[in-house]
């Protein structure tokens, strides 16, 4: 985990379908212990930018590097380290919680590679109790769960994240957030994709604003008394506001 | 240099098509069997022979396109595919034409005509996929066309057998060396024009693409000036 | 020794999970039965001389109509939580997951195939052959329905990852299969009529197999994900932008 190559790497990233021009010019790194928030509103691009760095898509033009090497395909050996968790959660519903992470656990361990257990996976995020009822009859946000647990199970070393905090509870989210600072201490690079401005502010290193397809500004949390402005400076991005709790509505109030 | 080779060909076939339907109307004999008909034999063989060439001609370049994300290759495909659908239809029409005076009838099931015409069919599903498919089906198509040309010998051969087991009135007409002669001329013409087409269309599909290009980059608030006045 | 335990564990879990529900068994199966009857009503009055001819069409015919349907079931499970893209993102070989699926498509065709021969056998007194030479006709059903799956595998996991449009998949599958269904058609008259070159034509029908499948392996990873363009070609993109 020490090493110090950059997992992620996206340079002058652009993507088209015929005339549409999804994304232009994107460049973006994601370090070893960053959590990176990706905000934007529908249809600026996030989800393409996400599925260009996992390999589902490839890119039009630019470049991408996985782990400091160059890969014009996410090959077998870079899928290892990548994990990718999103809104639809991607579990078979046929299949209980833990028959789901088996599954992608036995996989993994054909390809070479030992994965976590499942159960101490589902106690830390709470699904102890469901493991073997159908995933079918989950919640939104316990599916949102055991898609993160699944993703975990591999020990990635980057994590991407497309809208995790939808359909979460306030503890839900409390709870991500908890899992993502205890992995970013443990080295992991993670890059997310969100509208929620709150939950963005309170686990993100930094945040970048997609409009249009193109980077159209960032905002960094920054050290020490700097990093009580990071509210601000992701508000400022202008995108995003500030929608729950007092707290909120008084920072608008003061920038209005 | 590449916009001057289809009008080459159209030219070489401009002065050549004259000539060979001269040479095949008034110079070589009327054949004693068949009569006058059989003259359109000298247009369904070779519209035959480039429907096969273009039918390989689109799986390799889907191939290509496929391996290497090649635009050029992209083009060719999409050109060579609809050559195929446009000689086919012209062997389907002929064939029947020239089948109806030599065998009495029109369609016998011979190999030929089956594997002619579900050539035929692959290529149209690769064009209906082309044309109605959702985004990233290109790739979709180009293993279609890819699969066309290896089933083209397939189910020649495969047909060839289910005859075999089955007696046919399949009527074999041996040539004389003047008809072979005949031939070559109308062959020429014939692809020099398929070629031009398959050029030019190829060449139009390239300019879409660019056009879509120069679409996008025109759209780009950080290049045109669209953009400083927001 | 990862492909083939990948594809075995894929494979696993398809069928634990058709085991819970037997969706795509009942459903394929009440087709093909339909589709029996249908034939029965319309070719009940065959000539014993001619049904030789009719037998092998009406077999292949349904097996080509209850694999569209097997397929687009089989793929949309995979759609509708989106789990397609879950294995394409997991370090599983994409050759594991094409293989996979096609056996399971395989396994669900022979299912149905022991509703069809022996309805035909029962129908049609020119079919009794079949009942007669069991082997040779596991044989052959075997190695038909395999070519079937292999084709209709790489375009049916294509159509599920673009997004909708699935009646694509009929306009494409028809007209590629009719290939592989020629042979098998050939190679089951050649069984009614008890033909010396049967074991030829099984062999040239395994052939076949492999050549579809080694090329549906082939083409599966570059038709669901792609490729990116070569270095040369997006500089040279990107040049002409600047």
């Amino acid at each position: 985990m020490s090493e110090a190559v950059t997992p992620l790497e996206l340079d002058g990233i652009g993507k088209r379908f015929g005339r549409l021009s999804v994304l232009r010019g994107v460049d973006l790194r994601v370090e070893a212990g960053e959590v990176v928030g990706l905000i934007g509103a529908n249809g600026s691009g996030k989800t393409t930018l996400l599925n260009i760095a996992v390999g589902l898509l490839a890119p039009t033009e630019g470049e991408r590097r996985l782990g400091g090497r160059r890969a014009p395909q996410v090959e077998l050996a870079d899928r290892m380290r990548i994990a990718f968790v999103t809104h639809t959660t991607q579990l078979y519903p046929r299949l209980t919680a833990r028959e789901n992470l088996r599954l992608f656990a036995e996989l993994r361990a054909a390809a070479g590679d030992a994965a976590a257990l499942p159960d101490p996976l589902l106690e830390r995020l709470g699904l102890a109790h469901a493991a073997d009822r159908m995933v079918g009859t989950f919640s939104r946000g316990m599916m949102q769960r055991l898609a993160l647990a699944r993703a975990l199970q591999g020990r990635p070393q980057l994590l991407l994240l497309d809208e995790p905090f939808t359909a979460l509870d306030r503890p839900g989210r409390e709870r991500l957030a908890e899992v993502l600072v205890e992995e970013r201490a443990a080295g992991l690079a993670v890059l997310l994709s969100s509208h929620d401005y709150d939950a963005v502010v309170a686990v993100t290193d930094r945040v970048v604003l997609l409009e249009g397809g193109r980077l159209g500004g960032e905002a960094r949390r920054g050290e020490g008394p700097e990093a009580a402005g990071y509210r601000d400076r992701v508000a400022a991005l202008g995108l995003l506001r500030p929608s729950a709790g007092v707290d909120g509505r008084a920072e608008e109030a003061a920038r209005a | 240099m590449g916009r001057l080779i289809p009008v080459v060909l159209l030219a070489i076939a401009a002065v050549v098509f004259p000539l060979s339907v001269e040479t095949i109307f008034l110079d070589v004999g009327i054949e004693r069997q068949l009569g006058t008909v059989q003259k359109i034999f000298y247009f369904h063989v070779p519209l035959a022979w480039i429907m096969m060439l273009y039918g390989v001609v689109c799986g390799i370049a889907a191939a290509v396109q496929l391996r290497r994300q090649s635009r050029g290759a992209e083009a060719i495909a999409i050109a060579a595919g609809e050559m195929v659908i446009v000689a086919g239809l012209g062997v389907l029409i002929t064939g029947p034409i020239w089948g109806h005076a030599s065998w009495g009838k029109a369609w016998t099931w011979d190999a030929r005509q089956i594997s002619t015409g579900l050539l035929w069919l692959v290529f149209v599903a690769y064009v209906l996929v082309r044309r109605y498919g959702a985004a990233g089906s290109e790739r979709l198509a180009a293993a279609l066309a890819i699969f066309g040309a290896v089933d083209v010998p397939i189910i020649y051969y495969a047909v060839k057998i289910w005859k075999t087991t089955h007696p046919s009135n399949e009527v074999v007409v041996s040539l004389p060396p003047e008809m072979w002669a005949a031939l070559w001329p109308a062959l020429g013409a014939l692809l020099a024009t398929a070629t031009a087409l398959v050029a030019i269309r190829a060449r139009q599909e390239l300019c879409e693409m660019e056009l879509d290009d120069a679409w996008v980059r025109a759209e780009d608030p950080s290049v045109g000036t669209k953009g400083e006045t927001t | 020794m990862r492909l083939p335990r990948q594809a075995w564990l894929l494979a696993k879990n398809d069928l634990r999970q058709e085991l819970r529900d037997l969706e795509l068994l009942a459903t394929a199966g009440f087709f093909t039965l339909v589709v029996l009857v249908m034939f029965g009503l319309s070719f009940a009055s065959l000539g014993r001389k001619v049904q030789p001819l009719a037998i092998p069409g009406m077999l292949w015919l349904a097996v080509a109509f209850v694999g569209t349907l097997t397929l687009t079931r089989i793929f949309d499970r995979e759609r509708e939580a989106d789990t397609l893209r879950a294995l394409l993102t997991a370090p599983v070989e994409r050759v594991a997951i094409y293989v996979s699926k096609a056996f399971v498509t395989l396994l669900v065709l022979l299912g149905c195939c022991l509703i069809l021969v022996p309805g035909l056998v029962f129908m049609f007194p020119a079919a009794q052959v079949m009942a007669e030479q069991p082997l040779r006709t596991a044989a052959l059903v075997v190695l038909g329905c395999t070519s079937y799956a292999a084709v209709g595998t790489v375009f049916a996991a294509g159509l599920a990852t673009s997004s909708g449009k699935n009646v694509l998949l009929s306009v494409i599958l028809y007209p590629l299969t009719s290939p592989a269904l020629m042979w098998s058609l050939v190679a089951t008259r050649a069984l009614l009529e008890r033909h010396p070159d049967l074991p030829t034509y099984l062999a040239q029908l395994a052939a076949l197999d492999v050549l579809l499948v080694v090329l549906g392996g082939w083409l599966f990873e570059s038709v669901l994900v792609g490729t990116a363009r070569s270095a040369t070609a997006s500089g040279r993109a990107r040049g002409r932008r600047r």
